[in-house]
């Protein structure tokens, strides 16, 4: 019987001659290059949604009959680690939110969020959910400061859409700033 | 009083030698482009994609980045052996191509003259050939040296010593193409070839296909690419003997590259792979210099993915490949063609 240990080894030698490991490899890259590359061609044609748990920019959000669910507890501000969330409560019984206690001023400050969600768990109301906007950046100091208003504004991602994948995007430069729009139909979209 | 003819002649060698060296300082270009896309879709990536479509202005403006990079030459160095090195690398690498033919002859229509698609059909072509790429050694030692470095000096020694050694192992697998062809011309050799895929040399079995695996290897070790590049391996030597160039002078060493990678994917396709001839006896009139295009073009693509696939070589394995392993497989192999020739 001959001892595959010894040191002549012919299948390992017509290996090496027909240089098996190399055609090995070389097949694993080709396959590579025919293959589809995977980088998300953000901003110009695609971007990224994120899924439905995503932590982005704060919303306030009204119930079925458009009034406001913040009830001004500042459960949030005492909940927030870095002490970014400003509440100031005021009394209204003009019905623009569904109990007399509403927010004067709910303003937060996104430098200093860190977008950690326990603002959005500690809400008895469900007023405050984080939702999937994530390009935030902008020229100007003034426009880190969020207010009630801007964060009433329903975002342009609805809660209905499920996410997590890439779909095409077009990329638009209008007065207001740049903006990424998403086509959120369903035939364009990819995973990874 | 020189005749018309004589200076018609002339005249002609002067518009081919301009016509492949300005081919040959624009071909870089395309091959910068097409080695990023390939590295960059090996590695499930892009490339260059946002420079023009698909990336295809990038090489121009890579190109213009280093037309306004500062020309450093560093203290102590000796200038004018620094000046002069990237140019000895490059102009060997462009007078090869003298005696390289891209066909045999073309009728051009409207002066009804025929013209004959090579510069010069030297009845000892090949020998030009092997003996003016070796004198793009001189520029990577005067590189290495004249840098005043010791990476760079490193760098050009170990160059130096592997192109040397990789050489004999591309001229020995010449020799036996020499033997199996009968003729030093390359225009010969591509023409002895036949017009049927099995008479090309590389078909030649057992003798042409070894040395066809010769001269791919040791023609990948002369122009330092993976996996013999050692000694450009920008993570270890820093770029070994260009590591002080900038600007233009460095464009000169990467336009000799190429233009080496180049000529020797052309010479693969010349000796063993029929040149200008169609592998089939195809009825469509496709003129040869497409075939010539299309089968260079295949190996260059082979050399770049050789690049993304294979880690490389340490240099003590590099010299044991070229001295160890080839010229006894050379030799062996130029006895079985010897062999094999008798009849």
């Amino acid at each position: 019987m001959s001892d595959k240990n010894s040191g002549f080894n012919l299948i390992e030698l017509i290996k090496r001659v027909v240089f098996a490991d190399f055609v090995k490899g070389l097949s694993i890259t080709l396959g590579y290059n025919l293959s589809r590359a995977i980088s998300v061609k953000y901003p110009d044609q695609e971007k990224w949604v994120p899924y439905r748990r995503w932590r982005g920019l704060h919303t306030l959000n009204r119930d079925a009959n458009g009034r406001e669910l913040c009830v001004a507890c500042e459960l949030c501000a005492k909940a927030c680690p870095t002490g970014c969330i400003t509440v100031i409560p005021m009394e209204d019984d003009s019905g623009r939110g569904i109990a007399d206690r509403v927010a004067e001023t709910w303003r937060i400050d996104l430098v200093r969020c860190l977008y950690c969600g326990y603002c959005e768990d500690a809400c008895p109301t469900r007023a405050l959910r984080l939702g999937r906007e994530y390009e935030l950046a902008c020229t100007d100091i003034r426009c880190t400061i969020r207010n009630r208003e801007e964060l009433l504004v329903p975002q342009p991602i609805p809660e209905a859409i499920e996410g997590g994948f890439i779909v095409r995007a077009k990329f638009e430069r209008t007065s207001a700033g740049i903006k990424v729009v998403a086509d959120l139909r369903d035939s364009k979209k990819r995973l990874i | 009083m020189p005749d018309i003819t004589l200076i018609l002649e002339v005249l002609l060698i002067i518009v081919k030698v301009m016509v492949v060296t300005m081919i040959l300082f624009g071909l870089p270009l395309p091959l910068t482009w097409m080695e990023r896309k390939i590295a960059g879709h090996i590695q499930v990536r892009l490339g260059p994609w946002r420079v023009g479509p698909h990336g295809l202005l990038q090489p121009f403006a890579d190109m213009i980045k280093l037309l306004f990079k500062e020309d450093i030459i560093p203290y102590k160095a000796d200038k004018f052996l620094f000046t002069i090195a990237p140019l000895l690398a490059m102009v060997p690498a462009f007078a090869v191509f003298v005696a390289v033919p891209f066909g045999d002859k073309v009728m051009i229509p409207f002066i009804n003259k025929e013209v004959t698609l090579y510069i010069s059909d030297m009845n000892v072509g090949i020998l030009y050939v092997l003996a003016v790429s070796g004198l793009s050694i001189y520029g990577v030692i005067l590189g290495g040296w004249a840098s005043n470095s010791k990476y760079s000096l490193l760098g050009g020694l170990r160059s130096a010593a592997q192109m040397i050694s990789y050489e004999v192992a591309i001229s020995f697998a010449v020799i036996g193409v020499v033997m199996l062809s009968n003729s030093l011309s390359l225009v010969e050799i591509v023409k002895s070839q036949g017009n049927s895929i099995f008479t090309w040399n590389i078909f030649y079995l057992p003798v042409g296909l070894v040395w066809f695996v010769i001269f791919l290897i040791g023609s990948l070790a002369e122009v330092n690419r993976i996996p013999f590049d050692l000694n450009e391996d920008e993570g270890t030597l820093a770029c070994g003997f260009h590591t002080e160039y900038s600007g233009m002078r460095f464009s000169f060493f990467a336009l000799a590259e190429y233009v080496a990678m180049v000529t020797v994917a052309i010479l693969a396709v010349i000796l063993f792979f029929g040149g200008w001839n169609a592998p089939f006896d195809i009825p469509l009139p496709i003129p040869p210099i497409f075939w010539l295009l299309g089968k260079v073009i295949i190996f260059i693509y082979f050399f770049m993915w050789l690049r993304f696939t294979l880690p490389r070589y340490r240099y003590d394995q590099l010299m044991t490949i070229g001295w160890k392993v080839l010229i006894p497989l050379s030799l062996v192999n130029l006895l079985v063609t010897g062999f094999m020739r008798i009849g």
